[in-house]
């Protein structure tokens, strides 16, 4: 009775209209940290394992409620936002807009560093997003501290330079230049010279494998542990030469975009695509993917961009009129394109698929060649021809970091305690593959190889069925005997059996096993010392 | 007539066995008389008579009077005893009444009964001597008498055991007042007719038959279960509570109980004897005192009465001429001369186990036997009491009565348990043990030369590889164990050769000190490995050479590769692309576009076109087209690198492809082509389509279909009429179906424009698992429950721990106690919060329940 009514004053209970709306935010998020719903317990018949289930829920339950909680309450910041009123458009405010109206030090992020001598800039940000690397075209390596904006090094390598990419952390960086790739130490010092790959377009860093995946100018895809240097995968295309290339995130499998307009996914374990998408009638020129692997934008040279639902392959958006030449998520699933001289950003705010969300206009003649966003911060980096720019594009960057995972104020003790940790927990490179949730799971069955035994038996009986009631001609000359019919029609059914040995052979083979095993077990107790162990 | 006259003396059961024995040769008119006739209880005269009469006579039949056969006279316990249920009187069994009678009418019996038989023509003197003999009147006999015997046609013989009509019909069944009638006036007759009456109404204490052993074992068995259930389902919550714990604490019972020997000491309680004596002595209350005194009482209490000392002393005296005596034995021997009975001796030492302890070479042998015979013995359990005649002692008890079986027997299983005994250690580790000793020994006095010890042990090696003598007889022998014998044998060898090359090394480096050798071991060691490496390296260097050259091969491989199926395409086209084939040779290391230009001023009319790439067997017209672009802007990009990269390639391009190029770039397109390249992916899709095709023959292979083949099976105009045969149809299209199901079942199925590879990665296999793992049946429920990590970089602190926290949670050096009975209320949820409070298992002095350990899973 006294639970009841308790209960009951529960429910009168009105919660503020505040409280109420944090329950529904809290909520939203539990969810989240519950990485989806527990399995059907009603089904189970083991009661043991059901209650055990059970409490396991329930914990799970607390786990995520507790980290929704702490999510709620205890990060420190929030993401930033432009808000706009009446007809305003977001898209229409620039960036002199924005510099007036944040802080100093995010004030401090708008910028232009003009050097028109070595031509369009690559980019590349840490995970941290504390160092930044550029590369141009012409030779042209510089590695810079965002957050106090110092220059640590600059180099000048005198030949091409295709792309960079930073390695697992700001100490070492890799640069595809005109013959090989290069891997260059901090201090711009050049420890290896990545031979085997050929003069490769693109490179990228897989953070979990240490894996250098790049692609040369004919189409071979190459996997390099950086570890132990060793290849691990040399892979040829067959598609011809692409120099569009990104890494899924989520679970690190490595899309190309190609000039038949397809977008193919590797592994490092498997020389044939994992998937194979036709995206575009025309070729890709740029791909990308969304933190959470699980939207893909790619744009076309016809003109249009396409995002890609990568759970079921499908198309969920196309957006007209503008083809872009480099594609970048950032953190929060923005997703900037950058085409000429011109960068647009998308937001996806309302949940009904990426919009307009700001565009920055850059100086006529620029031509941007990277676009990627900054980490941790609402930063958008531009590369160009005429040097780089950084933009502010307010909520683009996760707010809160996590220091077990990224750490922009990184000390170099923790950076090399964070070396030894990742290495520690280095993914093997067959643990990519498309849905890594499945890992531990039950292998998925292959392709009935065998059919099963009771198929074999209901087989043999529509097999004999069939033959008893096959029709007899109606023979002369003393051979329409009854008898002879009734032999005849038992050979066929004989031979409609004899088709099927399969059974009594498999059972033989297990009588014969288990016999050997008996001999062993049937052995005087005193002699099994002597038998033979295999 | 011994068995006879016991047999006719008894009652009227006797009787009828008897008749059964002699054979039924009774007139049937008799027969019927006495069948029908109420007798009386106490006419056994009559019966007698009759039956004396037969047997006078003699039947028709002459039976052999057989004597008690042996088994039942139990003269000796030779046979195996079987009962016999068969009543018997006890042999010295007389009825008192019958026996009077017997004797009184002995004489008369056998003369009336001579008359008796022939008598059927006067009745008369018949009936008269009926009336004579037993006293009643005539009217009694006439019935019988005058009606002529009736022949009954009996189913069966008539017999004991078989009811006779009146029985069946139901008539005639013998009451109590059958029996009571003839006692009728009798002095005693009124007090047991009413005892009898009141027993007819009295159901109280009737006592029925015992049920039959299974039913009645039924029934206990259901009683039984019954209360056993009731006592366990008190304790099916407690144990279910404890299943379902997530984790059971054993870390409350922390008190570890005694931890000095003294107080361990304390707890103890005498209970033998001796024990109980000696605490008797320990804690008398005199020496205890005695000793808070001081010690003068002590010696008091010390001293030894004149009887024991007496007695101590006669002891040692029988000792000591026993060993005088033993000495004088021995000194006998040995001075005895005699060869013959030494041999004999030591036999007898050889043969007793003392001998080996005396000769290591005898002692092993000796191990051996005992080895053999052991495992014989555990082979045939042939001395535990299976043996035919011990099986017998023991069924007729025969171990019990008699003192030398029950010695033979127990002889036989002490043997057994000594010979199946887990063997103990009788090894050659003994003999070699005391030559280890003796090398020791030696080993102190010439310390100084170790030259000389190194010389031993090289003897000494050598003699033991010389020595490895297999043995030919006994469980050795066996075929595996010679086999482990010889590999043994074979690793000692290596390893003695070893040492053999390492005294040598020692010898030749004249005693130097080891330091010196292990450099030397060092250097050589080095050595190896540095050519072992060499080699190593330089392969490496060739295979990078090898993958460098590779790689500029590969242009050239794919360019072969691409020409192949253009070869064999009989397109329209094919004169022009065989024009172009030396071209693209030379083009093939420059994946630029100028090869496209080439190609499509050769193919102007068809817009057919080759490019570098390798999907030139597709290739469609507009396709050609497309690719300028991205290599007008390559070229914008990237100029500088452009002719940089042309550098390398120069001389390969100036072969003449390079003017043709230069010409065509220049050429103004026109309006087709424009309109070409405005659509210029148009035809990525059919491509794509024809791909995916591809890919799905490969991984779901495309049945094929069956074909005629000329001369094969049948001849040919007979196959041309019969077509293909029908059973080839029909596995056609049972794999036409399979394959249309496997296409269906594929994920991208319904995705026209994906290719979703469902190749096996073999490499990822290892990351599943192929059987769900115990308490899982469902793949479901295993894989939902597999979602969540439970890492610390994934929960908050508060919770990892109990999301990780093991089954049992026990301190080390508890004792895990029985579950104890507590009451559980079964509505109880099982909770996890406060595991400290948990008291599950408390400290208790004993249990006296025994219960199992329940450990939740």
């Amino acid at each position: 009775m006294e639970v009841a009514l308790e209960d009951n004053n529960l429910m009168e209970k009105v919660l503020p209209p505040d409280e109420q709306e944090i329950d529904v935010e809290l909520e939203a998020k539990e969810k989240k940290y519950l990485r989806g719903e527990g399995a059907n317990l009603e089904s189970l018949k083991d009661k043991k394992l059901k209650t055990q289930l059970a409490s396991r829920e329930k914990l799970y339950g607390k786990s995520a409620k507790a980290a929704a909680k702490i999510e709620k309450w205890l990060l420190p910041a929030s993401a930033g936002y432009l808000e706009t009123e009446g007809l305003e458009k977001t898209w229409r405010i620039k960036q002199t807009d924005i510099a007036k109206e944040v802080d100093l030090l995010s004030s401090r992020n708008q910028y232009d560093i003009v050097l028109p001598d070595f031509g369009p800039y690559k980019l590349d940000f840490t995970a941290s997003g504390r160092h930044m690397l550029a590369g141009g075209r012409k030779g042209h390596l510089a590695l810079v501290d965002m957050m106090n904006m110092n220059l640590i090094k600059e180099i000048h390598v005198r030949e091409t330079v295709r792309d960079v990419a930073f390695l697992h952390n700001d100490q070492f960086f890799a640069a595809a230049q005109k013959k090989y790739s290069y891997i260059y130490a901090r201090d711009g010092t050049e420890l290896h010279c990545l031979k085997e790959r050929g003069p490769v377009a693109r490179l990228r860093f897989l953070k979990n494998h240490f894996l250098l995946a790049s692609v040369n100018k004919i189409g071979q895809l190459h996997y390099q542990d950086v570890t132990y240097g060793d290849m691990v995968a040399s892979i040829r295309t067959g598609k011809g030469r692409t120099d569009v290339m990104e890494v899924n995130p989520y679970n690190g499998v490595v899309a190309l975009g190609h000039s038949g307009g397809t977008v193919t996914m590797w592994k490092p374990t498997s020389q044939a695509p994992l998937v194979q998408m036709q995206c575009h009638p025309g070729p890709v020129s740029a791909v990308a993917f969304h933190p959470n692997g699980h939207l893909m934008a790619t744009s076309g040279k016809e003109r249009k961009v396409k995002i890609w639902d990568l759970r079921k392959f499908e198309e969920v958006q196309t957006i007209h009129g503008f083809h872009a030449k480099t594609l970048s998520f950032s953190q929060k699933g923005l997703l900037a394109a950058g085409t000429g001289s011109f960068v647009q950003v998308l937001g996806d705010s309302s949940g009904g698929g990426h919009s307009r969300y700001m565009s920055h206009p850059m100086v006529k003649g620029y031509q941007v060649e990277k676009v990627m966003f900054r980490p941790y911060e609402d930063v958008l980096g531009i590369g160009h021809s005429m040097g780089w720019s950084s933009v502010l594009i307010p909520g683009s960057g996760e707010p809160n970091f996590d220091s077990w995972v990224a750490n922009p104020f990184e000390t170099s003790k923790q950076r090399r305690e964070k070396e030894v940790h990742l290495l520690l927990d280095k993914l093997p490179p067959e643990t990519i593959m498309l849905d890594p949730s499945k890992i531990g799971a039950m292998r998925p069955s292959r392709r009935k190889e065998k059919p099963t035994r009771g198929e074999i038996e209901a087989e043999k009986e529509v097999a004999i069925e069939a033959a008893k009631s096959v029709e007899m001609k109606k023979k002369t000359k003393g051979r329409n005997k009854p008898s002879k019919r009734t032999k005849k029609k038992k050979e066929l059914v004989e031979n409609a059996k004899k088709t099927f040995p399969e059974l009594e052979e498999k059972n033989i083979a297990g009588k014969k096993r288990r016999i050997g095993e008996d001999a062993a077990a049937e052995l005087p107790t005193s002699l099994k010392r002597f038998a033979r162990k295999n | 007539m011994g068995g006879l006259k016991r047999k006719s003396s008894s009652s009227a059961k006797t009787l009828a066995k008897s008749k059964k024995k002699k054979g039924p040769h009774l007139p049937n008119s008799i027969l019927k008389v006495i069948a029908n006739q109420k007798r009386p209880l106490n006419s056994d005269e009559e019966d007698d008579d009759v039956i004396g009469s037969d047997d006078e006579h003699g039947g028709d039949l002459y039976e052999y009077e057989e004597g008690v056969p042996e088994e039942e006279s139990r003269k000796n316990n030779r046979y195996d005893r079987h009962d016999n249920y068969d009543y018997e009187l006890p042999e010295d069994f007389e009825d008192e009444n019958v026996e009077s009678e017997d004797d009184d009418d002995g004489g008369n019996n056998d003369n009336d009964e001579a008359e008796g038989d022939d008598d059927d023509d006067d009745d008369d003197r018949h009936t008269r001597m009926l009336q004579s003999l037993t006293g009643m009147p005539s009217a009694a006999f006439e019935g019988e008498s005058k009606s002529k015997p009736v022949l009954f046609t009996e189913a069966y013989p008539e017999g004991e055991f078989n009811p006779t009509r009146d029985v069946l019909e139901g008539k005639n069944v013998l009451t109590e007042e059958d029996f009571l009638a003839p006692l009728e006036g009798t002095p005693g007759y009124q007090k047991t007719s009413k005892q009898i009456a009141r027993m007819r109404k009295d159901t109280k204490h009737v006592v029925h038959a015992p049920l039959p052993k299974p039913q009645r074992e039924r029934l206990e068995r259901k009683a039984v279960i019954g209360l056993v259930d009731e006592e366990f389902s008190k304790w099916v919550h407690l144990v279910k509570k404890n299943r379902e714990a997530p984790t059971v604490y054993f870390n409350q019972d922390v008190d570890l109980g005694y931890s000095t020997v003294g107080a361990i000491a304390s707890e103890f309680q005498p209970r033998t004897d001796f024990e109980k004596k000696m605490a008797s002595v320990l804690n008398d209350s005199e020496v205890s005192e005695a000793h808070r005194d001081d010690g003068a009482r002590l010696l008091e209490l010390n001293e030894v009465s004149m009887e024991d000392h007496i007695k101590d002393r006669n002891h040692i005296a029988k000792m000591r001429s026993l060993l005088f005596r033993h000495e004088l034995k021995s000194k006998r021997i040995k001075k005895i001369k005699s060869k013959t009975y030494h041999r004999l001796k030591n036999k007898d030492l050889k043969n007793s186990s003392l001998g080996a302890l005396i000769d290591p070479e005898m002692a092993k042998e000796e191990a051996m036997r005992q080895e053999a015979k052991r495992v014989e013995e555990r082979m045939t359990l042939k001395h535990k009491n299976t043996g035919k005649w011990a099986k017998r002692m023991i069924s007729r008890g025969l171990n019990v009565k008699y003192d030398g079986t029950k010695a033979a027997i127990a002889e036989q299983l002490q043997m057994n348990a000594t010979l199946s005994r887990k063997m103990n250690s009788m090894r050659d580790g003994s003999s070699s043990d005391e030559s280890d000793d003796e090398e020791e020994l030696n080993d102190g006095s010439d310390e100084d030369t170790p030259s000389r010890l190194i010389a031993k042990a090289k003897e000494k090696t050598l003699r033991a590889l010389e020595d490895d003598e297999v043995p030919n007889a006994g469980l050795m022998s066996l075929p595996f164990m010679a086999r482990a014998m010889k590999k043994k044998n074979e690793e000692a060898n290596e390893e003695a050769k070893r040492a053999l090359e390492e005294y040598e090394e020692w010898e030749n480096s004249g005693g130097e000190n080891s330091k010196k050798t292990v450099n030397v071991s060092g250097r050589r060691v080095f050595g190896a490995t540095a050519k072992v490496e060499a080699p190593k390296e330089s392969r490496k260097d060739s295979d990078n050479f090898y993958d460098d050259s590779d790689s500029d091969n590969d242009m050239a491989g794919i360019e072969d590769n691409n020409i192949e199926p253009v070869r064999d395409n009989a397109s329209p086209a094919r004169n022009t692309i065989t024009d172009t084939e030396k071209f693209d040779d030379d083009v093939a290391g420059n994946p630029a576009s100028k090869t496209t230009f080439d190609v499509a001023m050769f193919a102007s009319g068809s817009w057919k076109k080759m490019t570098g790439s390798k999907n030139t067997e597709s290739k469609k017209a507009s396709k050609k087209t497309r690719a300028p672009t991205p290599q007008a802007q390559d070229k914008k990009g990237s100029r500088d690198e452009e002719s940089e990269d042309s550098e390398s390639e120069a001389e390969e391009m100036v072969d003449g492809v390079l003017t043709f190029a230069s010409k065509e770039t220049f050429e103004v397109p026109s309006q087709a082509e424009l309109i070409n390249r405005a659509f210029a992916g148009d035809d990525v899709l059919d491509e794509f389509e024809k791909d995916k095709e591809e890919v799905l023959n490969q991984e779901v292979p495309k049945p094929e279909k069956p074909v005629l083949v000329p001369g094969w099976g049948n001849w040919t105009d007979i196959q041309r009429k019969r077509g293909i045969s029908k059973q080839m149809v029909q596995k056609h299209e049972a794999e036409k179906k399979e394959w249309e199901q496997g296409l269906k079942t594929r994920k991208d199925a319904r995705l026209k424009h994906v290719i979703i590879s469902e190749k096996v990665d073999k490499k990822a296999e290892k990351l599943h698992t192929t059987t769900l793992p115990f308490p899982y049946t469902s793949k479901e429920v295993f894989e939902h429950s597999m979602r969540m990590p439970i890492g610390p970089e994934f929960n908050p602190s508060t919770i990892v721990g109990e999301l990780n926290r093991p089954e049992v949670v026990k301190k080390t050096g508890v004792i895990i106690k029985p579950v104890k009975f507590e009451e559980v209320n079964p509505n109880d949820e099982v909770d996890d919060e406060h595991p400290r409070n948990h008291q599950k298992q408390r400290p208790k002095k004993k249990t006296s329940r025994r219960q199992g350990k329940v450990k939740s899973k």
